[in-house]
């Protein structure tokens, strides 16, 4: 049977702050539908391959496309494509919570965006912090804000770092539902987790990082 | 350092190369932990003397610098001192003996007003950063060790309410003084427009205290409003003085005018002290969280001001407004793709009305300056009033450049958000163009005296430079502590840091340098469509930067490949 095109392709990925060696020699190719977790230990260089990948760290050596494009953070096919929650997410002081919902999807040009920012806030659960600034919100309710945005504009890829972080047991559970929905409909999914529920439940494939960049890779499906 | 720390860093020190890929399931080593606990015996009593002495020990270990350069600082910062304040009480010398001579109308207003303006200006600035620090705070370091403590936080925190109120004296004091021997009076007077002004900058002072202690600000705010309104008036009754709009406030004897403000000062003194008192009794109810937030801003601010970024102390207080104000009612957006972002910047014009006030204000700046007489310089002070008064315009761009995570997620290329965002301060700079064109022309007498033609040009040529000045203010980036430093007599710095302080200011000095140079004004109108292609992202160095090392990436990848092939060597004939 013949393999899917990938939707993200790593080859030869490398990365180093100054003498540290990070990643080197990372490949990955990740197809639409695929979910691939990123896990191992702290320090062992999973944010900083995902922080490459989408173009907010440069890369000493390799390449990285999405949908062929080469990844480029001020690319805005990329941006386009690529729907990130990772920790520099930063948000406009005197907007509120549907409002940024609201700026992105009209952004993103989505036809009825009152009905795609009603939708996702029922979603995330954040519908009585509607008004609120961001600066006034748990970390907790960031955390559902920040994932939020990503799932209320068009994406082929999605980029998660740790996104169980902060958020309560019951939210780990509503958000491993909801990655596998997203997988099932064709969403490629790459992850750095340290939750095995989110691991067994959403990935397709584990890709489990150890020491300097050493990459063994195994799978859940 | 332990022998047993240094060897687990030495061990987990990574090797110099990598391993490759591996596509193998390693088996991970299960490590041997053993924890630490402490032994089963009783604490010993601790001396505080000793404790004193462990501290001081430290401190002696951590010492950068010897007695002899410490000296050797403390001179050239005396003789620095000595030498300012000798040019300072020259220049009041000169000015007293010229403004004494002094006696239109002009002068005089200036000689009575412009010290009622400062004392104004003193109390509502006074009010406002007692407001905004607390005035009584208190480090997170101490909310966590002191506050939690069995002691009484009055005894903690008198010590912390008296600097402010010391400071609420003496800088209104100094300032106010010395505008007022700058105008010419006599040391008599001087003294007495300082004391007004000093006592009833700490009166304001002492207030905010004692209403921070009960966690009230109505009054406070209408009092603020008051003053700076107050302020204000002063300062437009001086330009309108100066071009005979009004006619000169009539002056009373000086005698009568100092003995009225010693009896001000009084009053203030009294109102002083019993409010003092009112604060000092309540200290101890003052809310743990309240008195950190002041110090958390204050750190924040420090730390600001050590990296010399500017933008970044904006930053830190347009959040903790944010912070403060908590919720908005929300508003729907309006148009798709960058549009989006437009209607955006255009519901903040609704939503923030007080970001027109520092524009309105700076309608008058090019008044003034003609009625002074220095049009020559009109669209250089003008520019650089309209760029502080344009950057609360700019607050979604500041957002967006600050750090990545923002613009990542809108579809966007750089120019089309940044030119998104340079619309609505735009069409403010259009309309403030069009109100300022008489200032430009000349409107009075002594002013300038230009065509209609060229004073709409300067007009907009001016209130191009003070957009482009605003945006070049509120793209700053953070100082690149990695990249090549540059030498300086504090040691190396990143160059970033330094001209970080005059992005904005040279802009407008170079989109306007034309101007004042009386050249001819297309000069001024090429450099603001230059700036203008650069300011928007044209030429966006990073993404430049980033395709050049990937191009260099492949043609090495390239070269490598060519040089890994097999030759085959062509037959022999």
């Amino acid at each position: 049977m013949a393999r899917k095109t990938p939707v993200l392709k790593i080859a030869g990925l490398r990365k180093a702050f100054g003498p540290v060696v990070i990643v080197d020699g990372f490949n990955l190719e990740v197809a639409a539908g695929e979910a691939v977790a990123l896990t191992g230990r702290n320090g062992a260089g999973k944010s900083t391959v995902l922080r490459c990948l989408i173009g907010a760290d440069r890369p000493d050596d390799g390449t990285i496309e999405v949908n062929g494009v080469r990844a480029s953070e001020t690319n805005p096919v990329i941006r386009r494509d690529v729907a990130t929650v990772i920790d520099d997410l930063d948000f406009f002081p005197d907007l509120s919570v549907v409002e940024h919902l609201d700026l992105l999807a009209r952004a993103h040009g989505i036809p009825d965006p009152d009905a795609a920012v009603d939708e996702v806030l029922h979603e995330v659960q954040l519908v009585p912090q509607s008004g609120q600034l961001p600066g006034t919100l748990s970390s907790g309710q960031r955390r559902r804000l920040a994932l939020a945005t990503a799932f209320v504009r068009p994406r082929t890829l999605l980029v998660l770092d740790e996104p169980e972080q902060r958020l309560d047991v019951e939210g780990v559970a509503w958000l491993a539902e909801r990655l596998v929905a997203e997988r099932e409909r064709g969403l490629a999914i790459v992850m750095a987790t340290h939750d095995p529920v989110l691991t067994e439940k959403v990935a397709t494939r584990v890709v489990r990082l150890g020491d300097r960049g050493r990459v063994d890779e195994g799978g859940s499906e | 350092m332990s022998k047993k720390s240094r060897k687990l860093i030495r061990s987990g020190v990574p090797a110099a190369e990598p391993a490759a890929e591996a596509v193998e399931v390693a088996t991970e080593p299960v490590a041997k932990r053993t924890f630490f606990f402490l032994p089963d015996a009783e604490p010993v009593d601790v001396d505080e003397r000793d404790l004193h002495d462990l501290m001081k020990q430290w401190r002696h270990g951590r010492a950068t610098r010897t007695i002899g350069q410490v000296i050797s600082d403390s001179y050239v910062t005396l003789f620095s001192v000595v030498l300012v304040g000798a040019m300072i009480t020259s220049t009041v010398l000169n000015a007293q003996h010229g403004a004494t001579a002094c006696t239109t109308a002009s002068c005089n207003s200036g000689r009575l007003l412009l010290p009622t303006a400062m004392i104004f200006a003193g109390y509502a600035l006074a009010i406002g950063l007692s407001r905004l620090f607390g005035p009584v705070l208190a480090s997170a370091a101490e909310g966590s060790w002191l506050m939690d403590a069995p002691i009484s936080r009055r005894r903690l925190l008198a010590g912390r309410l008296v600097i402010p109120v010391v400071v609420g004296v003496l800088v209104p004091l100094l300032a106010t003084g010395l505008v007022a021997a700058l105008s010419g009076m006599d040391w008599r007077s001087v003294a007495a427009w300082a004391l007004a002004s000093g006592l009833g900058a700490a009166a304001m002072v002492a207030m905010s205290a004692a209403e921070q202690t009960r966690e009230r600000e109505v009054l406070l705010k209408g009092l603020q409003l008051v003053w700076t309104l107050l302020a204000l008036a002063t300062g437009v009754a001086v330009i309108a003085v100066a071009v005979a709009w009004i006619p000169a406030p009539s002056l009373s004897t000086e005698a009568n005018l100092r003995m009225s403000l010693f009896a001000v000062s009084a009053v203030w003194l009294l109102v002083l002290v019993v409010l003092l008192a009112a604060a000092l009794r309540r200290l101890n109810l003052i809310r743990r969280a309240r008195l950190l937030s002041g110090g958390s801003l204050v750190a924040g601010m420090q730390g600001a001001m050590f990296a010399l970024d500017m933008g970044l102390i904006r930053d830190i207080l347009v959040e903790r407004r944010a912070i403060e104000k908590g919720h908005v009612r929300p508003t729907k957006g309006r148009g798709l793709g960058p549009s989006a972002l437009v209607w955006r910047d255009v519901e903040r014009l609704f939503r923030s009305p007080g970001t027109f006030v520092p524009l309105v204000l700076s309608l008058l700046v090019p008044y003034a300056i003609d009625a002074l007489r220095m049009s020559q310089l009109n669209p250089l002070i003008s520019g650089l009033a309209l760029t502080a008064a344009l950057v609360p315009f700019l607050g979604s761009l500041r957002v967006l450049s600050r750090t990545g995570g923002l613009a990542r997620m809108l579809p966007f290329k750089t120019t089309q958000i940044r030119t998104a965002a340079m619309v609505v301060p735009g069409i403010l700079a259009v309309l403030w163009a069009m109100m300022t064109v008489p200032a430009f022309v000349g409107f009075t007498d002594t002013g300038a005296d230009r065509t209609a033609w060229s004073g709409l040009m300067a007009a907009a040529i001016t209130a191009a430079a003070g957009v482009f000045g605003a945006v070049r203010w509120v793209t700053a980036g953070k100082a690149d502590y990695s990249a090549p430093m540059m030498a300086t007599a504090s040691g190396a710095l990143p160059p970033a840091l330094i001209f970080n302080l005059f992005r904005g200011i040279d802009m407008v000095a170079l989109i306007t340098a034309p101007l004042i140079l009386g050249a001819d004004p297309l000069w001024s109108v090429g450099l603001a469509v230059v700036v203008f292609i650069g300011l928007r992202g044209t030429f966006n160095l990073d993404e430049l930067r980033a395709e050049q090392e990937a191009m260099q990436r492949d043609a090495a990848r390239a070269k490598t490949e060519r040089n890994d092939r097999i030759k085959i060597a062509p037959p022999k004939r």
